[in-house]
């Protein structure tokens, strides 16, 4: 039991230091994001300033509230922004997915090991746009440590329910063999839903339920609304415990989903 | 004990049909159609421990698809699969550790990262111990000639550099079984003939059990003393090389050149029992005349005497069929015809040999010539 940890442990952490090695294959991306994520973040401030030109709240947020939601859902979207969907057609079509299933690992396991490595990575790589954000848009951060702690769990909850919800669809690939298409869909739901362009309680309320119907706004709007004060401390068990509701019907279901759609796999090209 | 037992093994595909052109793909967004297509029809065959096994047959043949049942990517549609003891479709990840696949037209190795990151990944997800690890690098990177690619990144590489690492990385863990599919497929002679020697080496130090299947005939006679030929999902042969050199290397061609032409086509020629003409050209212009005949029951000197009784001779040539040639007639149909007409006159095994009827439907090119003068 002990051996079979360490062997596991060692393997998957191996998996998780390739992450950033394959990033940094290609140096010009990093700074290409860069500056990206500069001018989006600027576009944004100034959107808002601009519709909080005539109001002093919106849906009960005032402007410096609303501010610091944005700043960090922008921040944080890479939690969802995870590529699984587009990828597994991916392997699938080019008759890579042969060679992945040999790998002697959990096949889900590996892949939700790399998404984590990805976020942790792209969290990382965002710091110098949080200096930015705090001292040229006036950032504030909680300094009461169950803030952090109310986010930290959140997030950790809310990329693996996003990465198991990903998971069932992209295993369609097995079937469709084209998942292109799905990802885009899936990309742009997310980033409205997930609350990643504004705050999910400005929305109308029916919106608001179909948003709570969905996984997007786990994974963003409730570990960035603790952090931004939206949501209180207080409430932080009450959303783990909802995150993890979703999270075990999840991961349940993609376990499901994986192990009758794997018989369908076929190796494409020779 | 065998490492690997099949039986019965079979796999169909479904396979989508659309119409050629616009309309075509249209309609299958409506109306979708399948083909069944039976890639691999009912195989039976064992290996034991430490053998190396020629996997063959031509393209589409069912080669890759039974490499990928006999690995576990593929799930069986009937039939099964035992790999030491396991169903490698089902127990896939344990299959997995004790297993090394290369596939001459992928990669397992990371496109983006230096083969040396490449390898210490493999090293650590097959927890290979570290001190053992450096020791097989060392010796890998001798055999293969890796010393000036472990700083390469993958993408970089040439075709032949690619394929020796990609050996290295699938050995790296010393697997039971190896099953390689095409690894010499369009590498040139010098790096072929090391990938041969390391595998060579492989399988005699270690007794790695090797299922290999190429188009390369080189690859086989220089590696395996048995090989199983599957023609349309079906398995013809099963069986030593020795034995179909044999049966069907007891036929040699003759070719004459004369010094008038030969005639018309069809014209003939007083020649000895166990002996045929193949060809006596093309046209009445042609000087050469292409004779074959049984070995066992006539001799080269009484056809040679018997025809240059007839015609003026300039040159002549006899020749043995190579592995290649007695392939090529295998893969169109020699075997069924020989197996068929065996079955009809004697009900013995198929390949058995001894016996002395003609399977050749067609003409082969002989491949290895044997230069005589008059």
């Amino acid at each position: 039991m002990m051996q079979a940890l360490r062997r596991s442990s060692k393997m998957y952490g191996a998996i998780a230091a390739m992450v950033p090695k394959l990033y940094l294959a290609y140096s010009i991306w990093f700074w290409m994001e860069f500056v990206v994520q500069i001018l989006s973040m600027t576009i944004f401030v100034y959107f808002w300033k601009a519709v909080y030109a005539n109001s002093a709240t919106i849906a009960g947020l005032d402007l410096r509230q609303t501010l610091n939601y944005i700043l960090l859902a922008q921040i944080l979207v890479p939690v969802v922004q995870n590529r699984t969907i587009f990828n597994f057609g991916f392997l699938v079509r080019e008759g890579m997915v042969g060679i992945e299933l040999l790998r002697p690992m959990d096949f889900q396991t590996r892949y939700y090991v790399e998404s984590l490595a990805g976020l942790a990575l792209s969290l990382v790589l965002k710091l110098p746009l949080l200096l930015i954000a705090w001292l040229v848009f006036g950032l504030t951060l909680p300094s009461a440590p169950a803030a952090w702690g109310a986010f930290a769990l959140s997030l950790l909850l809310g990329q693996a329910i996003l990465f198991y919800f990903d998971w069932i669809f992209a295993c369609l690939a097995f079937y469709s063999t084209e998942t292109w298409g799905l990802s885009v869909v899936r990309e742009g739901m997310a980033l409205f839903f997930s609350g990643a362009i504004l705050p999910l309680n400005m929305m109308p309320a029916w919106l608001q339920g179909v948003a709570n119907l969905l996984p997007f706004a786990q994974s963003l709007y409730v570990p960035v609304s603790f952090l931004s004060g939206i949501t209180p401390v207080s409430d932080a068990p009450r959303a783990w415990l909802v995150q993890l509701v979703w999270l075990v019907g999840l991961v349940i279901a993609s376990r499901v989903v994986f192990s009758v759609s794997v018989r369908k796999v076929t190796v494409q090209g020779g | 004990m065998p490492i690997i037992r099949v039986d019965n093994l079979t796999k169909v595909y479904r396979i989508n049909q659309k119409d050629p052109g616009l309309s075509g793909a249209v309609k299958a967004l409506f109306r979708p159609r399948h083909i069944n297509k039976v890639a691999v029809d009912h195989i039976h065959f064992s290996v034991e421990p430490g053998e190396v096994v020629g996997y063959i047959g031509v393209n589409g043949a069912g080669k890759s698809t039974t490499i990928k049942l006999l690995t576990g990517i593929l799930m069986p549609s009937a039939g099964q699969v035992q790999v030491m003891g396991r169903d490698p479709h089902r127990q896939r990840v344990a299959n997995a550790r004790d297993i090394g696949v290369v596939f001459g037209q992928r990669s397992q190795l990371w496109w983006d990262l230096a083969l040396i990151e490449s390898l210490n990944l493999v090293a650590r997800i097959y927890d290979v111990d570290p001190a053992r690890y450096k020791q097989l690098l060392d010796q890998f990177s001798e055999t293969l000639e890796l010393k000036d690619l472990l700083r390469v990144p993958i993408r970089n590489m040439s075709l032949g550099q690619k394929m020796r690492a990609e050996l290295a990385a699938t050995l790296i863990h010393e697997p039971k079984v190896v099953y390689l599919d095409e690894p010499t497929i369009g590498l040139d002679l010098i790096v072929k003939e090391r990938i041969r020697e390391f595998i060579k080496e492989q399988n005699r130090t270690k007794g790695t059990t090797v299922i290999l299947t190429t188009h390369d005939l080189g690859d086989i006679e220089e590696l395996c003393r048995r090989v199983i030929i599957i023609d349309n999902g079906r398995l013809i042969y099963d069986g030593p090389i020795s034995t179909i050199k044999d049966r069907f290397g007891k036929y040699r061609t003759i070719t004459f050149d004369t010094l008038a032409p030969v005639g018309q086509p069809g014209t003939d020629f007083n020649i000895p029992e166990g002996a045929e003409l193949v060809t006596n050209g093309h046209s009445a212009e042609d000087r050469k005349l292409v004779l074959r005949f049984d070995r066992t029951v006539t001799s080269a000197s009484r056809v040679a005497a018997s025809l240059m009784n007839e015609v003026e001779v300039t040159d002549f040539s006899l020749s043995e069929p190579g592995l290649a040639s007695i392939i090529k007639q295998i893969y169109n149909g020699a075997l069924a015809e020989a197996e068929v007409s065996e079955a009809d006159e004697a009900g013995s095994q198929p390949l058995s040999g001894g016996h002395d009827q003609d399977v050749f439907g067609r003409y082969c090119e002989p491949s290895e010539g044997v230069e005589t003068g008059p």
